[in-house]
């Protein structure tokens, strides 16, 4: 009896032990695994058979309705499942895609897109320039309450259409008015409010993807689930199931199949970086598209398969500039700030230290870029002082709001030690993000002397990062006006010439970050995307400065 | 018993309609803009358009009746955030994800915890005992996300066994179960020890041992089946405990179930989920709590009149 007891438990215990046991016991065994798994990838090897890979997308596509997305994930995947009008190259210059060429009138003002001849929907029908129209006005519609319903703001119509108030307005009649227009199957036509020479590159962005009706019709808002969607592009939506997997496969098909490599992409969604991360190390996933964890950066760099691109975004700590008035205190905070030092210790991520808000890789960056003194890359804590000594009302009390993701609080703390050899007290408060942009108004909350933001483009022009900080400016939150930045911007708006236009980008950087800039705002840095990309795509897995992946260049080698 | 039921189920409706009230009223307190998910300013007129849209703009009691009256015809509404689906579509989609994973990780507790108490119980202050009951405390103690952490790093990323995450094939199964498990076969374990030890000092099993019935047959047929009452008490509200309970586990192992949908929900201020899945897990637990008063009536007619 008592042996039998004895076996029994015997038994238990390591059925219920088997798994951490043999778990530790396996450990030379799985790094063998893992390490002839490793060098199976070749750099610059042969095309491999097997052109199957599996990404991580980081979290679920909010939508993949082309008016309604508004976020990195469902443009990646709308990009390589639709066929946008043009593409952007790695420099972002505009490629007609599409869309067979582009042509803009003299005046700058009228936009004429002709179509290919083998555009095809998957349910057969051709793609006319009747899809086009009927999309961008679907998202401009205020039926449908799109939040990129902006984005078509630029075209003559759009924003009285989208301002429409069912109740009281004509708002078919609006739609009628707005300029854009199928004159022929092949011929969009779309008429600016102003000349807007970056019009032709805002098309590359998912809003401006053609749309089917008749799958709109049919399924109403379930017209984008993979049993109902009707696509245009290289891949077409197979699997997509919530929260879990989105696969994409290649379609034979499509006009340019024969270029296009990839057989099959599977998608999955998962949230959490250090999850994903070990995904990854477990050889689950081919390509971890950003989403490492801040703390792990500095042991992944070491891998072979990590990765970085530049982005088109700024991270930045601004001044409510009615609690800190003079100018003089903010250009030595400004100073005391050691960028270097940031990116080095806390970010790791390569980020290039800022010396302006327009990013590099902008078009026109060499004339926009106001070389600011006051944002040195490594600290000037001496000048800092000096000129602090000189202010003559210092404020010397102040906080510091950040949002709560991670990686935000080693950077202001950072800060906050800098600012304190100023002789500056700041304390550091977070809020969860919702509640922290309800508080930022704008107008700010009172209480806010400093707060962390980026800004992430959405088209490639400078315009989208300088009119931000215009006195009507939804976005700008420092309580800062000036009327010559404001005036240096409204002027560029209506200016057509790229090099002149830059020039005007130039004065107002000048206005705000120059030598007698009011620095509303400190840059700090210039962001870039970390991935982990198994060696067998890394070489044709690039993002460019928008953060978009063409799939159709990937290739898997051996 | 049949009029003690009858009432029982009635008061939950109350508990209903006041739990949709305090969350409501609290979604409301703590603002934030669900049709604003990022730096980027929202237009007036897009917003004006949403609100429109989603009616988040009417008078607070007429989107409180509007919505109660939802609930009881099982509409939810739709998401405010994840355009084009509704509040049903999640928890059609998720739900079953963590049902299955807390029945999974609760049939894990119940086969490996029931046992090794038995044991523990009949070697009663032996080494047996002692290792059986000092293994329960530990996993009793140490927070299932660490079992988890600790899974994934030993069994799936070095010895390559599983999956690291995901919930797709039933090796992808195994890790979350049997991390989510490990705390409720604690508890079980120690339960079934502490019960059995009392019922093994019984009268009735001096008896039976005396009238020289065989010791197997008395532990199974007298002592155990009356030491397992009060795991079948507890295992109840445990059930619907594992079931609500799982959110770190389906974060940690990427699992898609309706915790990551209720976190989301919460950050980006998709009220409409936010309200169904709470109308949703509160059900779950007034119904468990529900199911123990009745069985208690049932199982001790005294509780039918002193608690009805």
């Amino acid at each position: 009896m008592r042996s039998k007891t004895f076996w029994l438990l015997v038994a238990m215990l390591v059925a219920s032990l088997a798994l951490v046991a043999a778990g530790c016991g396996g450990d030379d065994e799985g790094d063998d695994a893992a390490g002839t798994e490793a060098t199976t990838g070749e750099e610059g090897g042969s095309e491999a058979a097997e052109q199957v890979i599996t990404v991580n997308w980081g979290t679920e596509p909010p939508s993949l309705d082309p008016g309604l997305a508004s976020d990195v994930t469902s443009a990646n995947i709308l990009l390589n499942i639709m066929d946008p009008l043009v593409k952007l190259d790695e420099d972002l210059n505009p490629v007609p895609n599409a869309a067979e060429s582009v042509e803009t009138s003299k005046d700058g003002r009228t936009v004429t897109f002709t179509l290919r001849d083998d555009l095809k929907w998957t349910n057969g029908d051709n793609v006319t320039a009747q899809d086009f129209e009927y999309a961008w006005k679907r998202t401009v519609s205020p039926e449908l309450g799109a939040d990129y319903a902006y984005q078509f703001y630029g075209i003559v119509g759009a924003q009285d259409y989208n301002g429409c108030d069912p109740k009281k307005d004509k708002c078919a009649a609006l739609a009628d008015k707005m300029g854009v227009n199928a004159v022929d199957d092949k011929t969009l036509e779309v008429k600016l409010t102003t000349p807007q020479p970056w019009f032709a590159q805002q098309v590359a962005h998912h809003s401006f993807l053609a749309v089917n009706k008749k799958a709109v019709d049919q399924f109403g808002d379930k017209w984008t689930e993979a049993a109902n969607i009707v696509t245009n592009g290289p891949f077409t939506l197979e699997r997509w199931e919530h929260s879990s997997a989105i696969d994409i496969v290649k379609d034979p098909d499509w006009r340019g199949a024969a270029d296009v490599k990839l057989t099959r992409v599977n998608g999955r969604m998962i949230e959490d970086g250090t999850t994903a991360v070990q995904a990854f190390e477990a050889g689950e996933v081919d390509v971890l598209q950003e989403g490492l964890p801040p703390d792990e950066i500095a042991r992944l760099k070491e891998t072979p398969e990590y990765d970085q691109y530049p982005g088109l975004g700024t991270e930045y700590f601004a001044f409510n500039v009615k609690n800190i008035p003079d100018v003089k205190q903010r250009r030595a905070m400004s100073l005391a700030i050691d960028r270097r030092s940031i990116i080095d210790n806390i970010t790791q991520a390569d980020e290039i230290p800022a010396n302006g808000f327009t990013p590099e890789g902008m078009p026109g960056f060499d004339a926009i870029n106001p070389k600011s003194s006051w944002a040195p890359e490594n600290a000037d804590m001496e000048q800092a002082k000096q000129l602090m000594g000189e202010v003559a009302n210092p404020v010397t009390d102040i906080t510091i709001y950040i949002n709560d993701d991670p990686g935000h609080r080693e950077k202001a703390v950072a800060i906050q030690a800098s600012w304190q050899e100023l002789g500056i007290d700041s304390t550091i408060k977070q809020q969860e993000f919702q509640q922290y942009l309800e508080f930022l108004g704008p107008p700010p909350n009172n209480d806010v002397d400093v707060f962390r933001l980026g800004w992430i483009g959405d088209f490639v022009d400078a315009i989208n990062f300088l009119e931000l900080w215009t006195c009507e400016s939804g976005n700008n939150n420092t309580n800062y006006c000036n009327k010559e930045y404001d005036a240096a911007i409204e002027e560029a708006r209506m200016t057509a010439d790229n090099d002149a236009r830059y020039e005007l980008y130039g004065k107002a950087e000048k206005i705000a970050w120059g030598e007698n800039g009011d620095l509303p705002l400190i840059p700090l840095y210039w962001v870039t995307y970390a991935n982990l990309e198994k060696e067998s795509v890394k070489d044709s897995w690039n993002t460019n400065l928008l953060d978009q992946i063409d799939l159709t260049k990937v290739v898997v080698t051996e | 018993m049949a009029k003690f039921i009858v009432r029982r189920i009635f008061w939950t409706i109350p508990v209903l309609l006041v739990v949709i009230f305090l969350t409501f009223m609290m979604m409301r307190q703590i603002g934030g803009n669900p049709f604003r998910q990022s730096e980027r300013a929202v237009p007036e007129a897009v917003q004006r358009n949403l609100e429109e849209k989603f009616h988040v703009n009417d008078p607070w009691y007429l989107q409180y009746a509007h919505y109660v009256k939802g609930v009881f015809t099982f509409d939810l509404g739709p998401s405010l955030v994840v355009r084009g689906r509704d509040v049903n579509d999640i928890v059609r989609t998720h739900f079953p994800k963590s049902i299955e994973l807390g029945v999974y990780a609760f049939l894990f507790a119940l086969v490996i915890g029931v046992p090794l108490g038995m044991i523990a119980a009949l070697r009663h202050n032996t080494w047996v005992d002692y290792s059986a009951m000092f293994f329960s405390n530990v996993f009793h103690a140490v927070p299932s996300f660490l079992v988890a952490t600790l899974l994934i790093y030993f069994v799936a990323l070095k010895a390559g066994w599983f999956p690291t995450s995901g919930w797709t094939t039933w090796e992808h199964k195994i890790l979350p179960s049997v991390a989510l498990g490990f705390g409720p076969m604690a508890l079980f374990a120690r339960l079934v020890r502490g019960t059995m030890l009392e019922t093994l000092q019984q009268d009735y099993v001096r008896t039976a041992r005396a009238k020289g019935l065989r010791y197997r047959r008395v532990v199974g047929l007298h002592v155990l089946r009356n030491s397992l009452i009060p795991v079948v008490t507890a295992a109840g509200p445990l059930l619907g405990f594992i079931i609500t309970g799982s959110f770190v586990i389906e974060l940690i192992f990427n699992i898609p179930g309706i915790g990551q949908s209720y976190i989301d929900s919460v950050s980006n201020r998709d009220f409409s989920v936010v309200m169904g899945l709470t109308v949703l897990l509160s059900g779950i637990v007034i119904v468990a709590n529900l199911v123990v008063d009745i069985l208690y009536g049932i199982l001790d007619p005294r509780t039918r009149d002193a608690r009805g």
